[in-house]
């Protein structure tokens, strides 16, 4: 049925998500000496999430290595890495903190290799996370990967599952340009099949169908997706077949994956967690509106978090971002 | 902005609803979802509920009255509205029947004046079915037509069948035909790019003497393929219940693409005819093909086939051979093309002959030595140069 069965069909086994950017990462530090991990407490402690546990043991303290405070210090130091031959993966704990590599990413790294003339790539990828839920209050949860995605030269990835973390971790790793790569920090534990494939490399710009359906289409980015496949459950509840299509990637977007969706359900619900107001989905939306304008039926809507700080509180905080019951109510008003 | 009551739609054919009783008057405060009136259509009677939080306003439609599904009966008027004289109440007829009966019943609702609502897919359904949108009862926020009204609307009226295409006598004469000879013709194919330098030569020193300007390459290679045909009698016969039979003439016929369909009319005696006479000959038929004059005798005994698409840009392609005839040649495009001439690579004009052969009538063999023959005439034609 969708990709995101915990049981493992053949061919694949069940991991955690953790574990499969833990695969991803070791197996292009195996493959390629120019790979290498900086950022605060990734080796010894191997990140606050244990995403990274073994790899300072493999790689020794040279390849991954623990930094000091400083993300704009580290990230700078990675892109003169790139430019000069090197394929680094720079982790920023939480997505929040991007504010401070901004000018890193923004003007220098997206900017490099047009104003080199080609002369200089930069294949840097910056490992960081979104998502909010873990009472991690307002400077820890945000979900900031539309500002990324709106600076022409850097690529943004979203997975939402273990196989497509690790497909599009080794992608990023292996791209010639900025890769930022978002993991939701409530999915680590989560579990579904990856396939057993020694080196599975998914292409950037290619959208997945989590679940197919006929009446309504749930365009959904990163934990979204499991948002999306839960309002799905309640619509089939009501009758209602909605098919749950996840980019996957910003940057590059497959319009023609989600405007095909479109065209098929005729109504859409787009769901992000970043905020709505000029967020991710304002551009999905567009997109979708425009390419599939004559089959559509009713308006595009959309889902995000409310234009709010994300509230420490736990009963304030589930309020703020898209719940399958919210997601639900939204593309049940569009079937009528 | 008032909220429309509509008469909801609450079967697939029903066209109206009856108002059966109000529940509730006008001027009353109503909250949202309480039931207002209860109606009636011919399976059930149903309770239709407050749209909106407000007034009760404006009610159009008497106890007792049949309403088109999607019209507006009443408004819910929010807190600060005023009725509008554009308002149900206002464009319907009096209650007490003082007023003459307009002659015309405005749809109640003050988006009369304006675009009726409606999605893109439904406007693109309408569009497609011939139907006008503010015919379509819709069902909707605010009455929008969404695509199932239109879906729904459209079996009524026999919607134009948008993807059929007219089956004259000419187009079925030619579909039975080929359908025949696909099915009964064990076909094979033979194919050789030839060089067209001298043929190209040929036609230009042809068409520089009077009377012979407009000879074509179709022209050149009728007049080859029946000096070819005279050489190969077998791929001139025809196939005839378990027997070959030979044909005296060589007759030679030309598919030629008119508007209502493929006709094959039929040059008799090429072998015999001037070029000058088979270029004049070829004009008549193509014209009275064209213009659907052609007569029986124009297209009866065929004995072989020349169809050329090189017009259309095609470089090869292999034709139906047209039964009971044993052969038929596909004539291609002349374009340059690399060509190897002593060991160089040269750009020469070239085209390719495709031959489709019957063979219970011509074999292998038989059908490469008529092509050789053909192939060599092609690019030195030399001997019929008149």
């Amino acid at each position: 049925m969708s990709t995101l069965e915990t049981q493992a069909p053949s061919g694949t086994r069940v991991i955690t998500q953790s574990q499969a950017v833990n695969e991803a990462l070791a197996e292009e530090l195996r493959r390629d000496s120019t790979v290498y991990i900086i950022g605060e407490d990734v080796a010894e402690a191997g990140t606050p999430f244990k995403v990274m546990s073994g790899l300072v043991e493999e790689f020794g303290p040279e390849r991954v290595i623990d930094s000091p405070i400083s993300e704009p210090g580290i990230t700078g130091l990675a892109l003169g890495a790139a430019m000069t031959g090197m394929r680094p993966v720079v982790d920023i704990m939480f997505g929040d903190f991007l504010t401070l590599i901004m000018d890193q990413l923004v003007n220098q790294a997206a900017k490099i290799r047009y104003m080199s003339g080609g002369h200089f790539k930069a294949p840097l990828t910056v490992r960081t996370t979104l998502g909010a839920t873990r009472r991690s209050a307002a400077q820890h949860s945000q979900s900031l990967h539309a500002w990324v995605a709106h600076v022409p030269g850097l690529k943004v990835a979203l997975p939402a599952t273990p196989a497509d973390a690790k497909g599009l971790m080794k992608a990023a790793i292996r791209d010639d340009n900025p890769v930022v790569i978002f993991e939701d920090k409530m999915n680590f534990a989560t579990k579904g099949p990856v396939p057993d494939d020694d080196d599975l490399v998914l292409p950037l710009g290619v959208a997945d169908v989590k679940r197919e359906g006929e009446d309504v289409t749930i365009v959904a980015t990163s934990s979204m997706v499991y948002v999306a496949l839960e309002a799905a459950d309640l619509l089939a509840g009501d009758g209602i077949s909605a098919e749950v299509v996840d980019p996957r990637t910003l940057v590059p977007l497959d319009r023609d994956g989600l405007i095909r969706s479109a065209q098929k359900t005729g109504r859409v619900v787009v769901v992000d967690e970043g905020h709505q107001s000029y967020g991710a989905s304002a551009e999905l939306a567009a997109t979708i509106a425009a390419g599939a304008f004559w089959e559509l039926d009713a308006p595009v809507q959309r889902a995000g978090a409310l234009d709010v700080p994300i509230p420490f509180s736990p009963v304030l905080e589930d309020q703020t971002v898209p719940t399958g019951e919210s997601v639900y109510e939204l593309a049940k008003g569009l079937v009528r | 902005m008032p909220t429309d009551v509509i008469m909801p739609m609450l079967g697939m054919s029903q066209d109206t609803g009856k108002v059966l009783k109000w529940l509730r008057g006008e001027g009353d405060a109503v909250a949202k979802g309480d039931p207002l009136l209860e109606v009636e259509t011919d399976k059930v009677t149903v309770e239709i509920e407050a749209p909106a939080a407000g007034t009760l306003s404006g009610i159009s439609a008497a106890e007792g009255e049949d309403v088109p599904v999607g019209r507006a009966i009443a408004v819910v008027l929010a807190e600060g509205e005023a009725p509008s004289a554009n308002d149900a109440a206002a464009a319907a007829p009096a209650a007490d029947g003082a007023d003459p009966a307009p002659a015309v019943v405005k749809p109640p609702s003050d988006r009369s004046s304006r675009r009726p609502l409606a999605s893109p897919k439904a406007r693109r359904l309408a569009e497609e079915r011939g139907l006008r949108i503010d015919e379509i009862a819709g069902s909707g926020p605010n009455g929008a037509v969404v695509a199932a009204d239109v879906q729904r609307h459209a079996p009524a009226a026999p919607a134009p069948a948008p993807a059929s295409f007219e089956v004259g006598s000419v187009w079925r004469v030619m579909a039975e035909r080929t359908q025949r000879a696909w099915q009964e013709v064990p076909h094979f194919f033979l194919v050789r790019e030839v060089e067209a330098t001298r043929l190209e030569g040929w036609r230009a020193s042809v068409r520089r003497r009077a009377g012979s300007e407009t000879v074509t390459h179709t022209d050149l290679l009728v007049r080859l393929v029946a000096s070819a045909l005279r050489e190969h009698p077998r791929v001139n016969a025809t196939w005839h219940d378990g027997t070959i039979a030979g044909n005296e003439d060589v007759n030679i016929g030309l598919a030629v693409a008119a508007d209502d369909g493929l006709v094959v009319p039929v040059i008799a005696g090429a072998d015999r005819l001037e070029l000058a006479e088979i270029a004049a000959r070829r004009a008549d038929l193509v014209t009275a093909a064209r213009a659907r004059r052609l007569k029986p005798a124009d297209v009866q005994g065929g004995t072989f086939t020349i169809s050329n698409l090189g017009m259309f840009g095609v470089d090869a392609f292999m034709a139906i051979v047209n039964a009971p005839q044993a052969a038929i040649l596909s004539v291609g495009r002349i374009a340059q093309r690399a060509v190897v001439v002593d060991g160089a690579v040269v750009a020469r004009p070239t085209l390719v002959l495709g031959l489709s052969f019957d063979h219970r009538v011509v074999d292998g063999a038989a059908g490469a030595r008529f092509l050789d023959t053909l192939a060599a005439l092609v690019e030195e034609p030399a001997g019929l140069v008149r």
